[in-house]
């Protein structure tokens, strides 16, 4: 721990603004990230996360410090005080409700919105230790956080790029179209994991199908999926 | 801790009204500025959240100090964090384009009722600064993030064609710029008459932004391409 920073572990005036500034930046930055991508929670959303979460902790210091002084005849004759840390495990409960809002199951069986729901809860808890002070965690765990939203996407980039394994969403005119569409994969040597095939509406005549297939290592994602439109009888396609 | 409010520490008529007006105030600046601009929860909504958040711990420090009873100061207000959750979850909408809207103002409402909280607790100088900072936020804040807004490096491409061929070029072409794309939605469009149309939607993250124009205007010259947008 660093010994420069012990003024600012008590609660008082100054860390208590400190702190909430803090918060705010901190949520900025991270904000910043998911911002730049066109992600739902910008800017502002983490900032106000982040700002809630670091609130409800200096809020629970600032009753122990009541407890301790003002009120302190009170508590030694009921016998009990407060415990520090429930308005913040409140918190982790909360932004989990908020983040789960943010999840949404696409018609196309895809789950999207969980990073941002993640992102979103990872600072919450980052403004839980804001608010205690401790802030060696906030800096380090803001160099963490920036690192995983910025740095990782570009590996899992590489790696979804590379990856053999992918799902494709297909609708189509009728069931005979089907064997045109198994019948390139088997041609181009495409391993057939999996086919989920479901007839969107009674009323409607076209099939919905989601393929999970394995691509053998010449082929490229977007090659297999520009093939498949130009069959007959494909009416859209998506990779999922 | 300021000397000029310990009159609102302890818990008596004056401070009881004092911290609960205060909770409508806090709560209700936040909700103007939302209300401004017509999101769905505003000017009450807030209000009543902050009000009603400010009576828990309020009452929690009631029952403690004034009638002396066994409880934990906290326990009331904590629950107001994880149940204000549930309220602003309501007030995100995913709208049909698979965009999530809302979540500011879910996220705003979840802050109000920290601040009701702090309000109720009687420490007033932390409640008048964290809505200053909220205000902060969301009235300079917002320009900030619209500039970001717009440098978004992500571009979507919705293209027209009339040959299903059209689309083997198309993709050809963006994987020679080096583009990554993210992703590609086909859908066939047939009228009543024999003509058949693609509509495709191509996902492409960009780099730089000048190579948007060109982009469009090379896929444009691309055989039966009819149409090409920027969306």
């Amino acid at each position: 721990m660093l010994d420069c920073l012990t003024s600012l572990r008590e609660l008082n005036l100054l860390s208590m603004m400190l702190r909430v500034v803090l918060a705010m930046i901190v949520g900025g930055i991270i904000g910043f990230e998911r911002e730049k991508k066109g992600r739902p929670a910008g800017f502002r959303t983490y900032m106000l996360v982040a700002v809630g979460a670091t609130l409800t902790v200096i809020l629970s210091q600032y009753l122990d410090l009541m407890l301790n002084n003002r009120w302190a005849m009170t508590a030694e004759q009921v016998g009990i005080k407060t415990d520090l840390s429930r308005f913040g495990a409140q918190v982790i409960n909360g932004v989990g409700f908020l983040g789960a809002g943010t999840i949404i199951v696409t018609g196309r069986q895809e789950v999207k919105g969980l990073t941002t729901a993640a992102g979103l809860w990872a600072s919450a808890c980052m403004g839980i230790a804001i608010g205690a002070g401790f802030y060696e965690c906030m800096i380090i765990g803001t160099l963490l956080i920036v690192f995983s939203m910025k740095l990782l996407p570009l590996i899992e980039n590489v790696i979804l790029r590379h990856a053999r394994n992918m799902s494709i969403y297909v609708s189509m005119d009728s069931m005979e179209n089907l064997g045109g569409v198994v019948g390139y994969m088997k041609a181009s040597e495409i391993q057939l994991y999996d086919v989920e095939i479901d007839k969107a509406n009674e009323h409607l005549t076209h099939i919905n199908a989601l393929f999970s297939i394995h691509l053998p290592k010449r082929l490229q994602h977007t090659e297999v999926l520009a093939k498949i439109a130009t069959m007959d009888g494909i009416i859209a396609i998506e990779e999922v | 801790m300021l000397a000029c409010f310990d009159f609102v520490r302890d818990v008596n008529l004056l401070s009881v009204t004092v911290r609960m007006v205060l909770a409508v105030m806090c709560g209700g600046l936040i909700g103007l500025e939302r209300e401004y601009k017509r999101r769905p929860a505003g000017f009450r909504t807030h209000i009543l959240i902050c009000l009603g958040a400010a009576m828990t711990t309020l009452t929690s420090q009631y029952l403690y100090l004034n009638m002396g009873m066994y409880t934990d100061v906290a326990r009331l207000g904590a629950q107001v964090i994880a149940g204000v959750g549930f309220i602003g979850a309501g007030t995100i909408i995913v709208t049909k384009r698979q965009r999530v809207k809302g979540l500011t103002t879910a996220a705003g409402l979840w802050t109000a009722a920290i601040i009701g909280l702090v309000c109720g607790a009687g420490y007033v100088e932390c409640a008048i600064f964290a809505t200053v900072m909220v205000l902060v936020a969301e009235l300079l804040l917002i320009r900030i993030e619209y500039r970001f807004a717009q440098r978004a490096d992500d571009m979507n491409l919705y293209i027209e064609y009339t040959d299903a061929n059209a689309i083997e070029e198309i993709v050809r072409l963006i994987r020679e710029r080096h583009l990554k794309m993210r992703e590609l939605e086909i859908t066939r469009v047939s009228n009543e008459t024999d003509n058949v149309r693609y509509c495709a939607i191509i996902g492409l993250r960009v780099s730089k932004k000048q190579l948007d124009e060109e982009i469009t205007k090379s896929i444009t010259e691309i055989k039966n391409v009819t149409t090409v947008e920027e969306l």
